[in-house]
């Protein structure tokens, strides 16, 4: 039986809308990714200062537990449900210190160096084996995509070795394994997704579900939990992205010569002038 | 995991003043040690869809792709008729679904036959390479390409095209579509009347 996945977005702090054209902002004054600096040079909207800013969003994959995230000491969230994203959260460039804590006390801290204009998830999950927590970020792509489409970026952050993800029936995503991601460009529709281990279409990790895949935007889709405790999930994040490319066209008028008489297919040099 | 120390043996003297040490460290206050820095996720391995920058039809003969945008409902193709325009909203070569539109002129009233007039002559199954560069941000320049089978060729009413199935959907199967005009030519009715089409599937 499909099941249906909710977003996971802490409501009121949704990556859309105002905020999201803030962090756009962001982005834009630093290394910015080379698609969206390229679109916004020629818009004419590139700052001419660099920001010393960047962005954040918290994952949390470890399911069960209700998390607090600190940054370098200052409490950012507290009560944080497995699966959920919450942020934007802006930050200043540099080395920034991570904490996060459940049952009553930090448990866990890690630095990272965060690049100026950068836009990151930074996901707390399930090491692929063994005990323990760890702590992954991944850097969001923010390109334009074409209208009616996404960019669905999947990743692995459960307690499983590689997996496959197969989207309605066909391996899309292949060989992914915990810590890493891949992403294609797809038609913004709902897809049945199943996660099994890498050439292998048995035991089904998770699934089959239904992923509504938002148009115009980013879709982060992190597979995390632990088969064996029947806890594995997805968190969703999608960012709202620039539209790149045009609509379909109803006339596609390529000719003006006619000297191409004959409709038929036909060699080239039985056409007559 | 270093533990710094504060106390008197990280200055010991020389082993002439044995006096000076202490067995018990008991002064010394080892440091905190600083927390791990977070794992960097990565792509398994990179995206190689591509916008198509060449087309080679069957015997050989090729062409320069340039993106081609929609503007008022009409694709505007390159008016050099030696090139061709891809649809700048579909899909790249090698997206997991819909339709990478190719487009060009079968003929200008200056510049004579186009490049694509050459799509009279395609038949079912002969195979069509197109070329390109990455689409992402990849640190290697290797110039990509893709091979499709030639599946059908049809003429469709040019009134028709935006509703034919094949032409522009940009979910089903991924193909390689190339379109020019084709069928009557009638001055007084706007030209050619129809559209060639011309639909691949990927191969291998």
């Amino acid at each position: 039986m499909a099941d249906d996945v909710r977003t996971g977005v802490r409501p009121g702090i949704r990556s859309r809308g105002p905020r999201a054209l803030s962090t756009r902002r962001a982005v834009l004054g630093g290394l910015a990714t080379a698609g969206l600096a390229g679109a916004l040079l020629t818009a004419g909207l590139l700052p001419s200062g660099a920001s010393d800013k960047a962005t954040l969003y918290l994952v949390q994959g470890l399911p069960g537990d209700k998390i607090s995230f600190t940054v370098n000491g200052k409490t950012l969230a507290s009560d944080v449900a497995g699966a959920q994203v919450v942020g934007p959260f802006s930050v200043s460039a540099g080395k920034v210190t991570f904490g996060f804590g459940w049952d009553g006390k930090q448990q866990l801290t890690r630095t990272m160096e965060v690049k100026a204009g950068s836009n990151s998830d930074v996901v707390l999950h399930l090491p692929a084996q063994g005990s323990g927590e760890t702590v992954t970020t991944f850097r969001n792509d923010l390109a334009a995509v074409p209208q009616g489409k996404a960019n669905l970026t999947v990743a692995h952050v459960a307690a499983v070795p590689a997996a496959d993800i197969q989207v309605d029936g066909k391996v899309l995503f292949a060989n992914v394994a915990n810590g890493e991601s891949l992403n294609l460009t797809v038609p913004a529709e709902t897809y049945s997704v199943k996660i099994v281990p890498t050439g292998k279409d048995s035991p089904v990790i998770l699934g089959p579900l239904k992923l509504s895949v938002k148009a115009g935007s980013l879709n982060r889709v992190y597979a995390f939990g632990r088969p064996s405790d029947k806890t594995m999930n997805v968190a969703v994040h999608t960012i709202a992205v620039r539209n790149s490319g045009s609509s379909a066209p109803n006339r596609v008028p390529t000719g003006s010569g006619g000297l191409a008489l004959d409709s038929r297919p036909a060699p080239i040099g039985e056409l007559l002038r | 995991m270093q533990s710094g120390c504060a106390g008197p043996q990280s200055a010991a003297p020389a082993p002439a003043a044995p006096s000076v040490r202490s067995s018990a460290n008991a002064s010394s206050t080892p440091a905190e040690p600083s927390p791990e820095p977070v794992r960097e996720g990565r792509p398994a391995r990179p995206n190689l869809a591509f916008r198509p920058t060449r087309i080679e039809l069957p015997g050989g003969s090729s062409a320069a792709v340039v993106p081609a945008a929609t503007v008022n409902g009409v694709l505007s193709v390159p008016e050099n008729v030696q090139h061709v325009g891809w649809w700048d909203g579909s899909a790249l070569v090698g997206d997991p679904y819909g339709a990478t539109v190719i487009a060009g002129h079968i003929d200008s009233a200056t510049e004579g036959l186009g490049f694509f007039s050459r799509l009279l002559s395609l038949r079912t199954g002969e195979q069509v390479v197109v070329r390109g560069a990455a689409a992402t941000d990849a640190p290697d320049a290797t110039v990509r390409h893709a091979a499709f089978r030639i599946t059908s060729v049809r003429t469709v009413a040019k009134d028709a095209l935006s509703s034919d199935s094949q032409a522009f959907e940009q979910d089903g199967p991924r193909r390689l579509v190339l379109i020019t005009c084709a069928g009557a030519y009638l001055p007084s009715r706007g030209g050619y009347q129809s559209n060639l089409v011309v639909v691949a599937e990927p191969l291998g």
